[in-house]
């Protein structure tokens, strides 16, 4: 049977422009930017420590650079608000039951929080304690 | 209803006019007027020439979903109220446009049907005499029964803009249904349900926006279902090729 | 023109529909038979109204209940206007069915132990409604629909609107309906027709019905000389939504609900249900659980004597919930919450829902035999288009659903039968009944009329509501019929402003109110002629306030009569089991038939 005519409105290359919710989607998307930046850091000092001391020095040199600090200041928010689109996530995709009942989704997004809480402490308080 | 609000309906009269158009209603309301209300006004009183899909008016039975504003909506469920000046009515994006207010669901028929949304069970044990159930507790009914709310209204592949770019993608409600036999205790048909789940244009279209969980009018959760069949889809993957 | 031939044609997509055509080509498959099924709806399936049901579907399930209860509950809430033969098939395959849909996938709620969990309902001595939460006719579309997807042999047209039957020497050979996408016309013949339409409760101005439940169906049949039979009754269902007439389930009162007047009172006791049953102990036939025709008239009662509250321009009494405990309501009654809520800006776990009775379920139909057979042969009606004697003068709440299984599964069954008997279907009758609907809706579009279809949709509503309400008189029954018989001269008078062939919902809407106007004249005089009370019917006038099993133990039978008056006869009821007694409840009911 054919059908009548029709038409599809294309969209547009702005579409996520038009919500609030696409751009914190596309926003979280470009969280893989400031990210990929500090997996090479890591990936050159890794390569640096195993090339010696004096390319050590100038990794360490490189990272204590004001702009590459800013840059990854800019990561650690990145990873935080990517942190806070995912954690909700997770008890939707693999909920906790007890019975028939499911735990709260702020219970368990509170208990990722707080894990994240007590790695941050528990690292400054070692590289205080090692100070 | 002294009170009256400007309405933009979106038309389209292929007829008439090769191009959609916007059209002007002045529409009475009251605290008590849901956008469909609206809609009917404008059908019963002011153009009789004016097409939309509707029955239930009581959010069940998905039939009303239009876009308010650029957002995925149940006519019936969402009221003038909410609303300041700007009331702008169109047809659910991402279909195509029959007419006015009616978008061809074909693709989204075809979509549910290829999921299998059905029990499959070909085991030994299933009940089979005219009289016999099955047995299903509570706890295992609450693994299922939140997707097995879907009304099948659309909105969500309105929202999804993964949906817009490839309509080819399963979508979230088809994944949804998918998910919602998977997890039912009764049903043995999850390895026949995953090859469509676990092709490009099944699960792995997802980008996880999420936004069709956010309009979905009845908390369904289709975005926690697609997910979830990502888990299940890499599983799958994976023992395929174990096997060889 | 497009032309096509099946063996066998299901009019309507909702519950009735699906189970027929499930069951057809079961029992194509079971006898090797090579059959071609057609399911035609003039909307997506999983848009039909037995979406909105929300209570449940009854059958004897537990220990301590038995078939004969069962039987007995229906009979008297049908005040003994149903045919006992089918009452008694009925209640002794209704579990059968319910498991059948359990084994589909249906998510019935449950006990802990898993097993099928019953709820109360008005009018029934004992839990026996299988529900899905408050959603149950929701999830029982949807499994139906679902599970329909993997029979081949099942055609789906969705979106093709039935505008005629072709009959011919009272044989049937198929119908015509129109492409709704296109506008083209299908002319389309079959062995076997079957027609599970739904009901017509838009006849009236406030109901809980959704757009689409116009009677369609019953208007074909109708037209055809099919017999409309018991149309007079008409069910109020208590508890809608003022304002809108959105349904708040019997269920909650199964759970526990009360119902208050403006003082807070419940006045159901003093119409014969009481007494008083304590707060959180629902009692099985007593007050909120009387049945729907009481406690539709019972609100009337208090509106007449003004102890009845406002909402808006509605008069409403109020559904009290909260006794039952926030987690208890949003475990069996969500929907509710939801509708409540959104409809009325009320949370029925911290306010009592303000209430009034609407429209609800057309207990009259297209006449069927027990083998959901009409008088035409070839042609079937199930569910609620058909009137196949079941439901007498009121139905219980939670009957349909069961009903919808039941004898959609025996039209199915029956039809695959006769349909591997029948000769293939005439065409020059098919041809010549297409051309008749070409020219009518080329007239609807292109004549020189001079009436609109919304402004005698909204005449007759008026007229149905003021002349066939909860009581009715004489005068008033009078008057509604002369109204729709002058709006039926009226409508050939009528003009589309539409005349474009893709979704026409004007042409389409216009011919809805055709066949409401048709049906609406067979319900106004059903109900004038019958000159007693009961069940539904309950008449004010002197004498006739009581019922009159002497003159009108028997079914009413409307019969068309194209542009002239239609006309009545009487029919006897199958009384064979259960003599008429005396019908009552609460504690008058004790010691009585029961």
């Amino acid at each position: 049977m054919q059908k009548p005519a029709s038409y599809r409105p294309s969209m547009s290359r702005r579409w996520w422009l038009q919500h609030q919710h696409f751009v914190l989607y596309m926003l979280r998307e470009a969280t893989v930017v400031p990210l990929v930046f500090f997996a090479g850091c890591m990936i050159a000092g890794l390569w640096a420590l195993n090339s010696g001391a004096e390319a050590w020095v100038s990794w360490q040199a490189f990272m204590a650079n004001p702009l590459v600090i800013l840059i990854n200041l800019l990561t650690l928010a990145a990873s935080l608000f990517h942190a806070a689109t995912f954690f909700p996530l997770m008890p939707r995709v693999m909920p906790i039951r007890i019975g028939a009942k499911t735990l709260p989704v702020n219970a368990i997004v509170g208990g990722m929080w707080a894990v994240v809480a007590i790695i941050a402490i528990a690292l400054v308080a070692y590289f205080i304690w090692r100070a | 209803m002294s009170q009256t609000k400007s309405i933009r309906v979106q038309r389209y009269l292929p007829e008439q006019e090769p191009e959609p158009f916007w059209q002007n209603y002045e529409v009475p309301f009251d605290e008590s007027t849901s956008i469909l209300d609206a809609l009917n006004y404008i059908k019963d009183e002011l153009d009789n020439t004016l097409s939309y899909r509707w029955s239930c008016r009581m959010a069940i039975c998905g039939s009303c979903g239009v876009m308010v504003n650029g957002i995925p909506k149940l006519g019936c469920k969402t009221f003038l109220r909410e609303y300041g000046t700007r009331v702008d009515i169109s047809a659910l994006a991402h279909f195509p446009v029959e007419r006015d207010l009616v978008v061809d669901m074909d693709i989204f028929m075809e979509h549910l049907e290829a999921v299998k949304p059905y029990i499959i069970d070909k085991s030994k044990g299933r009940p089979t005499g005219e009289s016999d159930t099955y047995r299903q507790t509570p706890a295992q009914m609450a693994r299922y029964h939140q997707f097995s709310n879907c009304i099948n209204c659309g909105l969500c592949y309105a929202a999804c803009p993964q949906f817009g770019l490839n309509n080819q993608f399963l979508g979230p409600a088809a994944i949804t249904l998918a998910q919602r036999y998977n997890l039912d205790n009764r049903d043995k048909g999850k390895r026949e349900r995953m090859a469509a789940l676990s092709e490009h244009d099944g699960v792995w279209s997802c980008t996880f926006v999420g936004f069709c969980s956010t309009v979905c009018p009845k908390h369904v959760d289709p975005a926690a279902a697609v997910n979830q069949g990502k888990i299940e889809a890499a599983k799958y993957t994976l023992i395929n090729l174990l096997n060889g | 023109m497009n032309r096509d031939e099946f063996d066998i044609v299901i009019v309507g997509g909702g519950g009735a529909g699906l189970r027929t055509a499930i069951a057809a080509a079961e029992k194509a498959k079971a006898e090797g038979r090579q059959q071609r099924i057609a399911l035609i709806s003039k909307i997506y399936p999983m848009r039909s109204h037995t979406v909105a049901a929300e209570g449940g579907a009854a059958a004897v399930t537990d220990e301590g209940d038995s078939y004969q209860a069962h039987f007995d509950d229906t009979v008297s809430g049908g005040d003994w206007l149903c045919d006992q033969g089918v009452v008694d098939y009925f209640v002794h395959n209704t579990y059968r069915e319910l498991a059948q849909l359990e084994r589909w996938g249906c998510p019935w709620s449950r006990r802990p132990d898993g097993s099928i969990q019953v709820r109360r309902f008005g009018g029934m001595k004992t839990a026996r409604t299988w529900f899905a939460a408050d959603k149950s006719g929701f999830h029982m579309l949807h499994t139906l629909f679902q599970t329909s997807m993997q029979y081949p042999e099942i055609e789906r047209l969705d979106e093709y609107y039935v505008t005629d039957l072709a009959v011919e020497n009272q044989q049937v050979h198929g119908l015509i309906a129109l492409c709704v996408a296109t506008g083209e016309m299908h002319v389309i013949g079959a062995k076997a027709v079957i027609l599970a339409t739904g009901g017509a409760g838009r006849l009236f101005r406030f109901n809980t019905n959704a757009g689409t439940v116009t009677g369609d169906g019953m208007a074909m049949a109708y037209r055809h000389g099919v017999a409309l039979r018991d149309m007079e009754f008409v069910q109020y269902h208590p508890t809608g939504l003022p304002g809108s007439g959105v349904l708040i389930t019997e269920a909650s009162r199964g759970e526990g609900g009360i119902l208050l007047n403006k003082d807070g009172y419940r006045y159901l006791q003093d119409y014969g249900l009481g007494p008083e049953t304590p707060l959180g102990e629902p009692k099985n036939k007593y007050m909120e659980l009387g049945p729907r025709d009481k406690l539709s008239q019972a609100f009337w009662q208090e509106q007449q004597a003004g102890r009845t509250g406002k909402l808006g321009d509605s008069d409403v009494v109020y559904l009290d919930l909260r006794h039952l405990g926030k987690d208890y309501i949003l475990e069996r009654l969500p929907f509710i919450c939801e509708l409540a809520k959104a409809f009325v800006n009320v949370d029925p776990i911290k306010e009592p829902i303000p209430i009034r009775p609407a429209v609800h379920y057309t207990m009259g139909g297209i006449e069927t035999n027990g083998q959901c057979e009409t008088s035409i042969q070839g042609l079937y009606a199930a569910g609620e288009c058909a009137s196949v004697g079941l439901h007498g003068a009121n139905r219980l709440g939670s009957n349909s659903l069961s009903e919808l299984l039941v004898f959609g599964r025996l039209a199915g069954e029956s039809a695959s039968d006769l349909a591997s008997e029948r000769s293939a279907p005439s065409k020059a009758v098919l041809e010549q009944q297409a051309q008749q609907q070409l020219d009518l809706i080329h007239q609807l579009k292109q004549g020189d009329g001079s009436e609109n279809w919304v402004a005698l949709r909204k005449e007759m509503v008026k007229a149905m509501e003021s002349g066939c309400g909860i009581y009715r008189e004489e005068a008033g029954m009078q008057a509604a019929l002369n109204t729709i018989r002058a709006l039926r001269q009226r409508y050939k008078n009528v003009k589309l402003e539409d005349s474009s062939e893709s979704y026409n919902t004007d042409l389409l809407q216009c011919l809805e109110v055709g066949c409401s106007l048709d049906i609406a004249e067979a319900s106004c005089l059903a109900a004038l002629e019958r000159r007693e009370s009961r069940g539904a019917h309950q008449r004010l006038d002197e004498g006739l306030q009581k019922r009159d099993d002497v003159n009108f133990l028997k079914h009413s039978q409307v019969f068309y009569q194209g542009d002239a008056n239609a006309t009545i006869t009487w029919q006897d009821v199958d009384v064979r089991f259960s003599a008429p007694a005396e019908r009552v409840y609460g504690d008058a009911a004790k010691g009585a038939h029961s």
